[in-house]
């Protein structure tokens, strides 16, 4: 059942443009939700915008953002809604949502705010299209899958796991029911055997996660280095516009600027950041102490060194402080006369433009591996994770029980069928009549 | 014009429990049957219970039904089936000697003041302003009503098929009913059509046993060393009088099959009506099943002095003498004499989307349909919808609620949501995997979790009520003790004996033969009593995740679906989901929920809009 009364969550902006993002929750848990993940310790007041920040756990990322509580039923949904205002940066924005996740909210799907509008008299039906959809999928992950080819390659692999753990289902629900049909249908061993498998492929699946997740939600590619390297003319150089303003100045650039950039089809978040130094004023410090937290989640760091210039101590620092994180080493000026030799990274010039074609590449690649990006099956937001990782828990506890050996079967069976629903949210429930039928199909059975 | 308050038409195991149950609420009760002599009648095995069946049959005892106490009485070979495995599957299953079984439930039903015989053939219900008002005989005769209750088995337009021959008959030498069929047939019921088979039987002396099994053609069956009872209410009594035998077809009796299939009803076309695929005929075992060598057949003696032998395994419609040469093809009969050809019927039922959760039709009013013309197969489903119908019946001339049971509370609660949200496809026999809530729904805890909903609508009488209350209060007792009692671990630490349980490896019949705890149980029901305890214990954690999951299902069925509701006005639903909607009429968001084809989405557009529509109900008055 589509569930109506629990808590939900998403980014409510869309993705990219504009320097403020919106996270909204809706629900009866959604101001619980909230406040948990608020530094803020006072309740939030009824449509107040409250200054607080987000303690994000997972990622350690802390921002600052703007809170505000709508009560039931004057709000967007009709129901008890907390709207965060943030910082642009879809990572940022994710974050939050995770944390939301964490904390007990449910990941809404496409369309569930305006559903639960529609549900509250909120909105009239025809108005709202995108439920549409929704009310036609036999699943709720139907309504996203069918719009995207990549996850229709993912849905086929949780489909495939799901029907391995199906039928080893039906083998042990068989013996289950069918005690003396004078064969066994499966040995412990073989269960056992048959769990690890499974779970060895949501294994795989997971760890394909965060490469997935790069490419359905775009990653952040944060551009750092020096002052005046030329940080902000290769932003713009990548983005393809004057969006950060140049100059010779050393700490022009202040605040984070980010632009949405299609590379080769991937969507990436580009940040433009203040050089790294010692620095001069309260307003140069904040940047700094922003660039460092930018950086601190980026998915890929551009090291930009001004190559006609002799590497400095600063140059050093970072590229130390850098050496564990997944980045590019970016030589800039080369149409001027290098003053230094380096193995490896990207030559470019922002000013000709030379070398850039060459940077897009290496971003890609790096962002995505050597695989093609239209074959790869992953795991493309945060629900499928979360739905895989609750079936990788019960599965290994059905392991534990097969494998210690003494509890009866219909218990490891509640795991197992446990583990196949929350599969079978993303791929399409199948019932105890097709369980069934499966038995018949494959045993010859009674008497 | 002679009225009941209730007519229940046929005596067999569904219309004995209605009859029953309907006379227990206080009503006046016509039990309607051809004779005297079919009644609780077992055309099929002569046995009850076995997975899922048997939680019923605990189910119907818990609810004060007959089946479990009539079985008891009985029966002549008890098993546990699945001992080995946890309680929330171990099911009982019996022998019975089939002639007693009659005799005990007819007699039972004599000493009912309540119920008259009503010995004749029922042509059809008398409707007036869409409900109930009556029930005609083929002779005319009339009786009045304010329920009736249709338990015809496969008597509707029922067809006999032996290889080529075809007999209309309802069983074995009984009449069909043509008429009745045709009466259902013109209120517009949506009826298709189901076989199901039965096989030969054979002469007890015809078989030499003894040499069979010492030349290694069969193995002998024995009931458990300490048979279990079915009913709460049996403490002793119990007797394994009988062997059963197991034997194996052959490459030969299978050769044999292929050669005879085009004279096989079900193989050359002759047969429309679709049969189970959990009771596959012989044919469809060899044909479906080529790869297996050999297929298990129990021999079953019909009663303890009764001649027939029941070929459990070899349910067919091959002709008479193809029969013979495939019996005789079995090692160790080859002197066999078949008393009675194995045969399949072919019959009407009703498609049980048609009903509402209290077996009640939609299109008739007082009109209640329980057993095989709901598409069930099984004395023990036929049964459990009769108890649930007779009670229902009597119910609503009481002017009362209709006894309703949830998937989480009864196996009856899955088979009643199953059929009337679902529909069926092939007969429909009850199976533990039917059953999410599972791990809540065992043998042990029928009465726990049934017989004070039975008590409160009158179906438990008050002896029963004391018996249950006892054992109600013994089971608190002895979970009381085991929290409250220490004990030492290994280690040496003191700690709840409930906590030590929950251990690996620690089992409360080990730590009860230390005398480390003491704890109080019946003689006769005392493996289940432990297996009860030590299960709720053990498994604390699982029971309690399913009640949580039980309780969500659970909110949804407490929203209702007014009566007669119009689908159309959701806006947003397909023209499909209404019609599925329609079809099935379905009582509650809940049930709406779990119709085949029916998007989550949908549900919970309907489910706002009822929300919303009973708002602004509210707002008008
Ligand atoms: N010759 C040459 N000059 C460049 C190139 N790229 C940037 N510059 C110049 O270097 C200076 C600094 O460029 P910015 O892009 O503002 O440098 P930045 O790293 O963003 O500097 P801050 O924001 O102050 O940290 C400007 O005068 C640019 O015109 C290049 O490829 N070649
Ligand atoms: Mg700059």
């Amino acid at each position: 059942m589509f569930s109506t009364d629990d808590s939900i969550v998403a980014v409510a902006t869309p993705p990219g443009r504009g320097g403020i993002g919106v996270v909204r929750i809706s629900g009866p848990e959604s101001r619980r939700i909230a406040e948990a993940m608020l530094t803020r310790r006072e309740p939030l007041e009824a449509r107040m915008a409250t200054f607080t920040r987000v303690a994000a756990k997972s990622t350690d990322v802390i921002d600052e953002v703007v809170a505000t509580y709508f009560p039931a039923p004057r709000s967007y949904t009709g129901e008890d809604v907390v709207e965060i205002s943030a910082h642009g940066n879809p990572v940022v924005l994710q974050a939050i949502v995770v944390r939301a996740l964490e904390i007990g909210a449910r990941l809404a799907e496409p369309g569930e705010f305006t559903l639960r509008a529609f549900l509250n008299g909120k909105r009239d039906l025809i108005q709202a299209e995108a439920v549409a959809d929704l009310i036609a999928a036999a699943t709720p992950m139907q309504a996203r899958v069918a719009c995207d080819q990549l996850e229709g390659t993912l849905t086929g692999q949780i489909s495939e796991i799901d029907a391995e753990l199906f039928s080893l289902i039906a083998s042990l629900e068989a013996s289950l029911d069918f005690p003396d049909e004078g064969y066994h249908f499966i040995q412990p061993a073989e269960t056992s055997r048959r769990v690890a498998v499974v779970v060895g492929k949501i294994d795989a699946l997971l760890s394909a996660a965060r490469r997935g997740r790069v490419i359905r939600e775009g990653a952040t590619v944060v551009v750092v280095g020096r002052p005046n390297v030329g940080k902000s003319s290769i932003f713009n150089l990548l983005v393809g516009s004057d969006r950060a303003i140049v100059a010779a100045v050393a700490g022009t650039t202040r605040d984070l600027i980010s632009e949405q950039v299609d590379l080769d089809g991937l969507a990436v978040t580009l940040v433009d950041t203040a050089g790294a130094r010692e620095a001069t004023d309260e307003i140069e410090r904040e940047g700094i102490a922003r660039a460092e937290r930018a950086s601190g989640i980026a998915t890929l760091l551009l090291i930009v060194l001004d190559g006609s210039q002799p590497l400095s101590r600063d140059d050093e620092q970072l590229l130390g402080r850098t050496s564990d994180r997944s980045s590019i080493v970016v030589t800039n000026k080369a149409d001027l006369p290098a003053a230094f030799e380096r193995e490896g990274g990207v030559s470019v010039s922002a000013r000709t433009g030379a070398g850039a074609e060459d940077l897009r590449r290496a971003i890609v690649r790096s962002l995505t591996g050597e695989e093609s990006l239209r074959d790869s099956a992953a795991l493309s937001n945060v629900r499928h994770i979360e739905l895989l990782t609750q079936a990788h828990t019960r599965l290994v506890a059905a392991q534990r029980l097969v494998d210690i050996g003494d509890t009866p079967e219909e218990f490891v069976l509640a795991d197992l069928q446990a583990a196949r629903a929350h599969l079978e949210e993303i791929v399409g429930a199948r019932t105890s009549e097709s369980l069934l039928h499966h038995i018949f199909d494959k045993f010859c059975i009674g008497k | 014009m002679t009225s009941f308050d209730v007519i229940v038409i046929g005596a067999g195991h569904a219309g004995v429990e209605a009859a029953y149950a309907a006379a227990r609420l206080g009503c006046s009760v016509g039990l309607c049957t051809l004779s005297r002599d079919t009644v609780a009648h077992m055309p099929c095995n002569p046995a009850v219970g076995g997975t899922a069946k048997g939680h019923l049959v605990r189910e119907i005892d818990a609810l004060g039904g007959l089946m479990g106490r009539a079985i008891d009485a009985t029966g002549i070979q008890f098993k546990l089936l699945n001992r080995s495995r946890g309680p929330a599957v171990w099911s009982p299953r019996a022998q019975a000697d089939k002639r007693q079984y009659s005799a005990w439930v007819s007699k039972a039903l004599q000493r009912q003041p309540k119920i008259s015989w009503l010995i004749g053939k029922a042509a059809r219900p008398e409707v007036k302003h869409g409900r109930v008002a009556g029930l005609v005989m083929d002779d005319g005769t009339h009786y009045g009503c304010r329920a009736l209750v249709v338990t015809t088995g496969t008597f509707l337009n029922g067809l006999i098929h032996i290889g080529p021959e075809r007999r209309p008959a309802g069983r074995h030498n009984e009449p069909p009913s043509h008429e009745l069929a045709e009466s259902l047939r013109s209120f517009g019921f949506d009826i298709g059509r189901l076989k199901t088979g039965t096989p030969p039987r054979l002469h007890r002396d015809s078989i030499d046993f003894e040499r069979a099994v010492r030349e290694g053609h069969f193995v002998e069956e024995r009931g458990d060393s300490v048979p279990q009872p079915f009913s709460f209410s049996t403490t002793s009594g119990l007797r394994n009088q009988i062997t059963c035998w197991l034997l194996h077809t052959t490459e030969r009796v299978h050769d044999l099959v292929r050669e005879h299939i085009d004279q096989s009803p079900l193989y050359n076309g002759q047969i429309q009506g679709i049969g189970p695929r959990y009771c596959p005929s012989l044919e469809d075992k060899v044909m479906r099943f080529p790869e297996r060598e050999r297929h298990q057949i129990y021999l079953e003696p019909e009663g303890v002095d009764v001649d027939e032998i029941y070929v459990n395994g070899f349910s067919m419609s091959l002709p008479r003498d193809v029969q013979e040469l495939l019996v005789r093809a079995l090692p160790g009969l080859q002197d066999a004499v078949v008393l009675r050809p194995g045969y399949a019927v072919e019959y009407d039922f009703v498609q049980p989307t048609e009903l509402r959760s209290s077996l009640e039709t939609h299109r008739v009013q007082g009109l209640f349909l329980a057993g095989q013309i709901n598409g069930t197969s099984g004395y023990e489903e036929a049964a459990a919808q009769g108890l649930v119908v007779g009670a229902n019946a009597a119910l609503a001339v009481l002017g009362k609620e209709p006894l309703v049971l949830g998937r989480d509370e009864a196996y009856i609660g899955v088979m009643v949501d199953d059929l009337i949200t679902r529909g069926c496809l092939e007969p429909y026999r009850m199976f533990t995997s039917r059953a999410e809530h599972r791990l809540l729904l065992r043998i042990d805890n029928a009465d726990l979790r049934l017989t004070p909903l039975g008590y409160r609508i009158g179906l438990t009488d008050r002896d029963e009520w004391a018996r249950f209350s006892a054992r109600q209060d013994r089971h608190s007792r002895n979970t009381r003790t085991l929290e409250r009692t220490l004990v030492r671990t290994e280690e040496g630490a003191r700690i709840s004996a409930s906590e030590r349980l929950r251990r690996p490896g620690i089992v409360l019949e080990g730590l009860i033969a230390s005398g480390e705890v003491h704890l109080e149980f019946e003689d006769v029901s005392r493996s289940l009593e432990v297996a009860s305890i030590e299960n709720d214990v053990k498994y604390a954690g699982y029971l309690r995740r399913e009640r949580a999951s039980a309780e969500r299902t659970r909110r949804q069925d407490r929203k209702r679906v007014p009566d007669l509701f119009d689908y159309a006005r959701v806006p947003g639903l397909s023209r499909e989901v209404v019609q599925r909607f329609s079809q099935v009429r379905p009582e509650t968001v809940g049930q709406a929920s779990r119709i085949p084809g029916v998007t989550p989405a949908a549900v919970a557009v309907l489910a706002a809009f009822l929300e919303r529509s009973a708002f602004s109900e509210a707002d008008r008055a």
